[in-house]
């Protein structure tokens, strides 16, 4: 366990991205223990922040129009974000991953139209297609996984893909394939543990990217329906007022922003200690 | 000779270059001293990790991010490089010292046309005008025997041969007379007919423009097809150095005497009579192509147990692509490949995965044939299960395996990064017998090893083939490896089979003249 | 020759991409046609207007024959009227585009200069104080959502220091201080994006043999870097520069909504949102020839400065 983490410790910026990364994953656990309020209870509009509460406490990142804490939400909202992202991102993963596996390694006829209808969907701006199936199926929790699935599949199954056809080129899959062992045992055993590297960092960056969608669709008022906690939405309810109280759009996007450095910054650790592997290898 | 060309140009005296902290030893190259006179090639032989290649950069006041020169002298003519400012030395570089490499294609710059490369030389170290640069760059192509230079000025290296580029790297080298050229293992990437003509143009240099040359090089043939001098390298320090003949003949150190009986003789191997038999493997008729172009042309091969079979050729002869149609990791347009009386070659997928286990493969790349993956004795298991074996009958064969190739128990449960690239190609061995196939496929399988490991796998391989009656097809542009260990050979050029017949007579007797070609080339046939 | 070949073989499978995208859209957007009759009549019209418009407006055919039609007659300039607008769709799409261009015009203008300047700075020297800083700006400004820039820069240059106007509605004409913080909030994430795509880029050429030998020859360091790795060193930067324009067009959405700027991004966003189909649907065809066209645009810039990469080899797909 020792020799596994030692490589990435080494990295101070791997250490900080991934105490980050932890950090909000332990408060989404952690959410009705640390906040303070209710998160969708009002309790006294726009107080500012550090203002006291009345009925005892204070209002560390004080509270939105309606009168809701902002440190509650904040934490409630870490709870959104690490449960849809997270389940966005792995349903894109199981379908990128599996086809992109057996594309890449059949290739032929499945391949070209797999690769095709991958191209087509990559063609779309990433937020226009959001939007459109946004419009067509309507906002409500499962459909943004959905939706999301279904824009980061084709994005996943090219990388897999990619990787794929380059292992399946090295000398210890033809030597499986001369044992005659299966395809799919190859897949998994052989292909998929050398690809562990590349997609681990890749998981890491698109499990961001994945929370900031889910961030930008509530910021346009396409997200989760009110009045769950959502960074992205506290965003689009507090940017009319943000002049006179910008307290009510700073740490939303504080929040979201640290998240994703967090997860960019450990991929990066990710990417130089496997890279350094695949050099000694 | 004069007094005054005895003179030498290139004075080496106790170069030290230290390594990075934590590695296997402190130096790359340790107190190494030598002498280069005019008119003189001198080669340091050494196997991979002799810090040969640290060396020629060092002389070049260029060695690798990490790496530092700790002490000692160059003296080019009387001045000690190792004192220059880099921006003196940038002046000599390419001037009164350049170097040619190993990498011809790679090293030449993919957006840069060859003439545009060699001119910035005259760019860089002379006053000429740009008509100038152009005709001196033109009669410098011309010299390395390019054909047609004005096509090859205008081309970018992606358009040339590898030999090609080598001549461009070695016109770019010489386009200031430098009186001292470093030649880094200028002909391991290229074919053996190849090599002998840039092996020719460097002998002129020479012979005919008195250039001192460092050449650095692994290969026994070349040195004694070359060098005026000889300095053997081990671990970073020159154990022997001496007259090439000396060295090759009666060395004194017994690392070099280890080394020159490494190198594999071109005279046939004396092989024991198999007893006649059936053939196990019979290759009838096949061909192969990638779109218009024919690779495989009609090919018959047939092979008895116990016997072995080396297909020689150079690179894009066919042998690669014929081994891999006959295995079936490619499928071949027509013929027939039986192997023990069934035809794999039209067998569907499904069937074929249980024919399989009848012939098997040991491949080229010790670092790229075993999943980094997996623990060494699991996948030799697990081949050994998928030829039929129970769980604990593969652990048992496993373990024996281990031991007929010559590894310690201890590594069933290690990965192969572990392991060096001997010992990794004795993994393969063992992962291919644990199938029992009938025949096996060498391809390569000793080529990317240094001279004396190489000697032992091939031993191994002798040894093995001769106790389990093998049947192999030994895939290999090397005529001495092939002498080694073939009853019969069989020389392949553009997807044709040229010549057959048993070792001696088509390494004694060739009647093909390509094969005569190819033993004339073969580097070092006078020495060894 | 060659380029005419290719042009055409990648307009060729432009078209095809186009036409799937259309049926795609088409199909998620039209195939329930009760919901088309609804979003376009609007929540109170009765079930016998709904009907009736249905039938007057060929909805009663088989969905092939309508999306034939709609096909037909969207390459033919008519593409529908808007309800939200209340104007014809084709009208309203080229002025929007234009101010749209405008601000990926000047994100491009900043981002080019200073993601390959500083990508090239810190890809020089692998390991120095210039490259860690680069490395970690540009994680910072990547790792930092549209909309999240936007809030941090208004917060800065509206808010505190109260230079710049928070809003860039642009109601009494062209204003360029309202452009300044569109195009600063468009331009952070891609720069720091390029910035990384060419450090890497120059490391790996700087590694390579043929530098080597430049400097074997000679050379001096600003000779390596200008005549020898610049232009290999450019060939991933310039595809991702290309690449990124898609990228743009999504922020565009988020800076424009943000900044209430009259644009392409709103256009969508407000068709979006009063579902105005038949402006999603020409939105969204749009957005996609954008793409392909700049995919086009990238590969030619690939081919010219990769001397490797034929454009016929390109043009047959065997990139």
């Amino acid at each position: 366990m020792r020799k596994f983490f030692l490589p990435y410790l080494s990295s101070p910026i791997t250490v900080v991205g991934g105490l980050l990364s932890l950090g909000w994953l332990l408060i989404a656990l952690l959410a009705p223990v640390l906040a303070p309020y209710d998160p969708i209870k009002t309790l006294m509009p726009l107080a500012k922040p550090g203002a006291l509460n009345p009925a005892g406490g204070t209002f560390w990142l004080g509270t939105d129009m309606l009168g809701r804490d902002i440190l509650s939400r904040l934490i409630y909202g870490a709870r959104t974000v690490v449960v849809f992202a997270t389940l966005a991102t792995l349903t894109a993963y199981l379908v990128g991953v599996v086809l992109g596996l057996i594309a890449g390694y059949r290739g032929g006829r499945l391949d070209a139209v797999l690769s095709y209808f991958a191209n087509v969907v990559l063609s779309f701006p990433v937020l226009v297609l959001y939007i459109v199936i946004i419009v067509v199926i309507g906002s409500s929790p499962f459909n943004i996984i959905l939706a999301v699935t279904f824009g980061s599949a084709p994005a996943i199954f090219r990388i897999v893909r990619g990787i794929t056809i380059d292992v399946a080129s090295r000398d210890y899959v033809a030597a499986a394939i001369t044992q005659g062992e299966s395809a799919w045992r190859i897949m998994l055993f052989d292909i998929l543990p050398n690809a562990s590297g590349p997609l681990a960092v890749d998981f890491c960056l698109r499990l961001g990217y994945t929370a900031i969608t889910i961030g930008t669709l509530g910021f346009l008022g396409l997200g989760l329906p009110p009045p769950t906690p959502d960074w992205g939405t506290m965003v689009n309810e507090g940017r009319g007022m943000a002049i006179a109280f910008p307290h009510l759009v700073i740490f939303p996007c504080l929040a979201i922003s640290s998240l994703m450095l967090g997860l960019s910054l450990l991929a990066d650790g990710l990417r130089e200690v496997s890279d350094a592997q695949g050099r000694r290898a | 000779m004069t007094t005054q060309e005895r003179q030498p140009i290139l004075k080496v005296e106790n170069l030290s270059v230290t390594l990075p902290k934590g590695s296997d030893r402190p130096f790359a190259v340790n107190n190494v001293s030598f002498n280069l006179s005019p008119g003189e090639i001198l080669c340091v032989v050494g196997e991979s990790g002799s810090g040969k290649s640290v060396l020629s950069s060092a002389l070049m006041g260029a060695v690798p991010e990490g790496l530092k020169v700790a002490g000692g002298h160059v003296l080019l003519e009387g001045k000690d490089l190792t004192r220059l400012s880099e921006k003196a030395f940038r002046a000599i570089r390419g001037r009164d010292i350049a170097m040619i490499f190993q990498e011809p294609m790679a090293s030449l710059n993919p957006a840069m046309t060859v003439a545009a490369q060699i001119e910035e030389v005259f760019l860089l170290h002379s006053d000429f005008d740009a008509r100038e640069r152009a005709k001196r760059a033109r009669d410098l192509v011309v010299a390395m025997r390019l054909p047609n230079p004005d096509r090859i000025l205008k081309s970018f290296p992606h358009q040339l041969s590898g030999g090609q580029c080598q001549r461009v790297v070695i016109a770019m080298a010489l386009a200031m007379s430098p009186r001292v050229l470093i030649a880094d293992e200028p002909t391991t990437a290229l074919d053996v007919t190849t090599q002998a003509q840039v092996l020719k143009l460097i002998g002129e240099l020479r012979d005919v423009h008195g250039h001192g040359i460092v050449f650095i090089t692994h290969d026994f043939g070349v040195v004694a097809d070359i060098a005026d001098r000889v300095a053997v390298m081990k671990h970073g320090e020159i154990v022997e150095i001496g007259e090439a003949k000396q060295v090759l003949t009666a060395p004194q150190h017994p690392y070099t005497q280890a080394l020159i009986a490494a190198v594999p003789s071109l005279d046939p191997h004396d092989r024991p009579t198999a007893p006649e038999a059936e053939p196990v493997l019979a290759v009838r008729g096949l061909h192969h192509s990638y779109g218009a172009l024919a690779v495989l042309k009609d090919i018959d091969l047939s092979l008895a147990p116990g016997r072995v079979v080396s297909i020689v050729g150079e690179s894009g002869c066919g042998k690669s692509t014929l081994a891999k149609a006959m295995i079936r990791l490619i499928d071949a347009r027509g013929g027939r490949v039986e192997v023990a009386g069934t035809d794999l070659r039209v067998l569907p997928a499904k069937k074929l995965e249980k024919y399989r286990r009848t012939i098997q493969m040991i491949f080229q790349d010790p670092f790229g044939s075993l999943n980094p993956r997996r623990r060494v004795g699991p996948m030799i298991a697990r081949a050994a299960r998928l030829a039929g074996a129970s769980s604990a009958e593969a652990r048992r064969r496993t373990e024996e395996l281990l031991d007929l190739v010559g590894l310690h128990k201890s590594a069933y449960w290690r990965k192969p990064s572990a392991f060096s690239g001997g010992q990794r190609q004795r993994i393969g061995i063992a992962r291919a017998l644990a199938m029992q196939p009938d025949v096996l496929i060498a391809d390569e399988s000793v080529s990317a090893l240094d001279v004396s490991v190489q000697a032992q796998v091939l031993a191994l391989l002798r040894d093995l083939q001769e106790r389990l009656q093998l049947a192999i097809v030994f895939i290999t542009h090397d005529l001495r490896v092939a002498a080694q260990i073939s009853d019969e050979i069989v020389v392949m050029q553009k997807g044709e089979i040229v010549e057959r017949g048993t070792a001696a007579k088509v390494l004694q007797q060739p009647s093909h003249p390509y094969t005569r070609t190819l033993l004339e080339a073969a580097p070092g046939r006078s020495t060894f | 020759m060659t380029l005419i070949l290719f042009i055409v073989r990648k307009l060729g499978g432009a078209a095809a991409a186009m036409l799937t995208v259309s049926f795609l859209v088409y199909m998620a957007l039209e195939v329930n046609v009760e919901d088309v009759a609804v979003k376009v009549l609007g929540q109170f019209s009765t079930d016998a207007q709904r009907a009736a418009w249905l039938t007057a407006n060929g909805y009663d055919d088989p969905f092939l024959i309508r999306y034939g039609r709609w096909l037909w007659s969207f390459v033919s300039g008519n593409w529908g009227e808007s309800t939200y607008y209340r104007a014809p769709v084709i009208d309203l799409v080229p002025d929007r585009l234009a101010a749209s261009g405008l601000l990926a015009g000047g994100a491009l203008l900043v981002m080019v200069p200073v993601g390959l300047f500083a990508g090239l700075l810190a890809g020089m020297r692998p390991g120095s104080l210039i490259d860690r800083a680069v490395s970690l700006l540009s994680i910072v400004t990547t790792s930092i959502p549209d909309f999240a820039s936007a809030v941090f820069l208004s917060a800065v240059f509206v808010f505190w220091l109260n230079w710049l106007p928070g809003a860039s509605t642009m109601l009494s004409g062209f204003s360029f201080s309202e452009m300044v913080l569109p195009v600063l909030v468009l331009a952070f994430y891609s720069t720091g994006y390029l910035a990384r795509v060419t450090r890497a880029s120059m490391v790996e050429v700087m590694g390579t043999h043929y530098v080597r030998t430049a400097r074997l020859k000679g050379a001096s360091p600003a000779r390596i870097v200008w005549r020898h790795a610049l232009r290999n060193a450019l060939i991933t930067p310039v595809t991702v520069i290309m690449l990124q324009l898609p990228w743009l067009l999504s922020g565009v959405i988020v800076v424009e909504v943000f900044y209430a700027y009259k644009g392409f991004g709103t256009l969508l966003y407000d068709a979006a949102l009063n579902s105005d189909i038949r402006l999603v649907e020409a939105c969204a065809m749009v957005s996609v020839l954008v793409v392909v066209a700049t995919q086009i645009l990238s590969d030619i810039a690939y081919g010219w400065l990769n001397p490797r990469v034929s454009l016929l080899e390109a043009a047959m797909g065997s990139k």
